[in-house]
């Protein structure tokens, strides 16, 4: 039953290595992201230490490791419906013998796991070059760290899923898609981490999904919180993912039978 | 060539430029939802990411000699020199498609100069969505500041803020520019930006001083908003600019444009049309 999706996944794969611009493009992108952003916290940290224990050089690994995740976080569903919706080639989508949005993730695990190769692996090398070698806490973080990295994965997509089914009722999207872009990049902790937020607003943060895209996993890997805080966390990681699963259920279902074919 | 013909083709040309601009303001009425989803998505990206800044630094209450309020003024002038360059020279962003489209075709049969009709008629009004969150948080500076608005200082800002576009899109047309030899249209635009807003945002002097030697004389953008801020706003750095520094912006400015001009026009001689 999973050969269809298994196919699409491989043909995603092949298809990743012959787009070469957009690739290398991503590398530099956050080659960029990560020189300065680590200048910045040599800056403002100076030889000082945050409340948590946090120095300038957790700081760098914080910095590294979010580059290295945002490449598992690079999704195509939003702008896949967009196109084919915008060409009328959703039609012919949607006559495949499987499920269109089954077919989306088989797509974009195949991106994700061309991109390990042509851009995680870079970027890592990269920091750790240029910026310095990305260390975790300690080996007992590795398998929860891998957890949350997982459970954030299927936020971070059920989100651009979700978003995305906007796209069926074909409205201009490009702002949107920034908008939740910048949306996501602030509120997540990507590039500056929830815990300098005033009280009440990182507590407001802490409910919404976005933390446990960035903030968690790099909090798990850096250290910056205790066992116990990270479980509960965790939790509530785990419950973003099965209410947006929830969601996702609910409107796929309803967005499908709104489908307007234009173009062809 | 007379005085009365020189007249005429100056007022020819502007009669040109306030039509571009009519035309670019209907472009709103064409497009209120296009529109409408810039005027959220714009202002998310700048306010929230001052704040985010703002939060980090409060902690450890400055950085290099800047508290939030000097950097709130910093980073407004660097979003309101962004929006700006984005109203007037975008396109830079773009030459690589117009490039392989063939689109300069369209410029070569006006009888107008391309260079004029290039850089000056394609008005961006979805710019302005960005000049708002960079008002307001420039706004909110000069109240953390206690900025004095004297007319030096308005002229000073005025002045700056002309060489900074003049600077930022005389970049963004130069490689763009790189189009015409290349022949491709990979879009540098992102880059460009990331680039822009990492070094003009934030005091250039957290860079280490290579960098800011890079960024101060060969690729001039130090100029677009932090020696002139720092000067206006009394903040001593290494590189002293002798209380001329919104000055040498503006020239730094002018001599980026007529680089980038010079360049178009060397480009645009290899140009062939492509397409169909």
């Amino acid at each position: 039953m999973f050969s269809k999706y298994l196919f699409v996944y491989k043909t995603r794969i092949i298809r990743s290595f012959t787009y070469k611009f957009e690739v290398y493009g991503n590398i530099l992108m956050q080659t960029i992201i990560m020189i300065t952003t680590s200048f910045f916290w040599r800056a403002l940290f100076q030889d000082k230490a945050f409340g948590n224990g946090i120095t300038a050089d957790s700081m760098m690994t914080y910095t590294i490791m979010s580059s290295v995740l945002s490449v598992l976080f690079i999704t195509g569903v939003e702008r896949r419906i967009q196109e084919s919706v915008e060409k009328g080639t959703i039609a012919i989508d949607l006559m495949r013998p499987v499920n269109i949005f089954g077919m989306f993730l088989a797509e974009d695990l195949g991106s994700i796991t061309a991109l390990l190769i042509q851009n995680l692996l870079p970027i890592l090398l990269l920091g750790s070059l240029l910026i310095r070698f990305p260390a975790i806490v300690s080996l007992s973080a590795i398998p929860l760290f891998a957890a949350s990295v997982i459970l954030s994965m299927a936020i971070n997509w059920l989100l651009a899923a979700i978003f995305g089914m906007w796209a069926f009722t074909a409205i201009s999207m490009d702002p949107l898609y920034q908008a939740k872009k910048h949306l996501i990049r602030l509120l997540s902790g990507s590039i500056i981490p929830i815990w300098f937020f005033p009280k009440r607003l990182a507590g407001i943060l802490n409910l919404l999904p976005f933390v446990y895209i960035y903030q968690l996993p790099l909090d798990i890997y850096i250290g910056s919180a205790s066992n116990a805080e990270i479980y509960s966390r965790m939790l509530i990681q785990l419950s973003w993912v099965l209410v947006l699963g929830a969601l996702f259920y609910i409107l796929s279902g309803k967005s499908l039978k709104k489908v307007l074919v234009q173009g062809g | 060539m007379s005085i009365k013909k020189t007249y005429s083709t100056l007022a020819h040309y502007l009669s040109v430029t306030i039509y571009s601009i009519k035309m670019a303001l209907l472009t709103i009425v064409e497009y209120p939802s296009n529109i409408l989803g810039w005027l959220l998505s714009n202002p998310i990206q700048f306010l929230l990411g001052f704040a985010a800044i703002r939060f980090a630094v409060e902690q450890f209450g400055e950085i290099n000699g800047w508290n939030y309020g000097q950097l709130a003024f910093l980073y407004g002038i660097s979003v309101i020199s962004h929006a700006l360059s984005m109203i007037f020279f975008v396109q830079g962003w773009f030459m690589g498609f117009y490039v392989i489209e063939g689109e300069f075709d369209r410029f070569l049969t006006r009888p107008m100069s391309v260079l004029y009709q290039f850089f000056f008629t394609n008005i961006n009004v979805f710019g302005l969505t960005d000049l708002i969150p960079g008002i307001l948080v420039f706004l909110y500076g000069c109240v953390k500041t206690d900025f004095p608005f004297t007319v030096t200082n308005v002229v000073g800002i005025l002045v700056m803020l002309t060489g900074a576009v003049l600077i930022r899109g005389g970049i963004y047309i130069l490689l763009g520019s790189t189009s015409f030899w290349t022949k491709s249209a990979n879009d540098f635009g992102q880059f460009t930006q990331e680039i822009f807003d990492k070094t003009t945002m934030y005091p250039l002097s957290m860079y280490p001083e290579s960098l800011q030697l890079i960024l101060t004389f060969l690729i001039p953008i130090g100029w677009v908003s932090f020696y002139p801020t720092s000067e206006l706003l009394g903040i001593e750095h290494s590189f002293s600019t002798g209380n001329m520094g919104v000055w040498i912006t503006l020239g730094v400015g002018i001599i980026t444009m007529l680089i980038t001009g010079f360049v178009f026009q060397t480009g645009l001689k290899q140009y062939e049309s492509a397409g169909n």
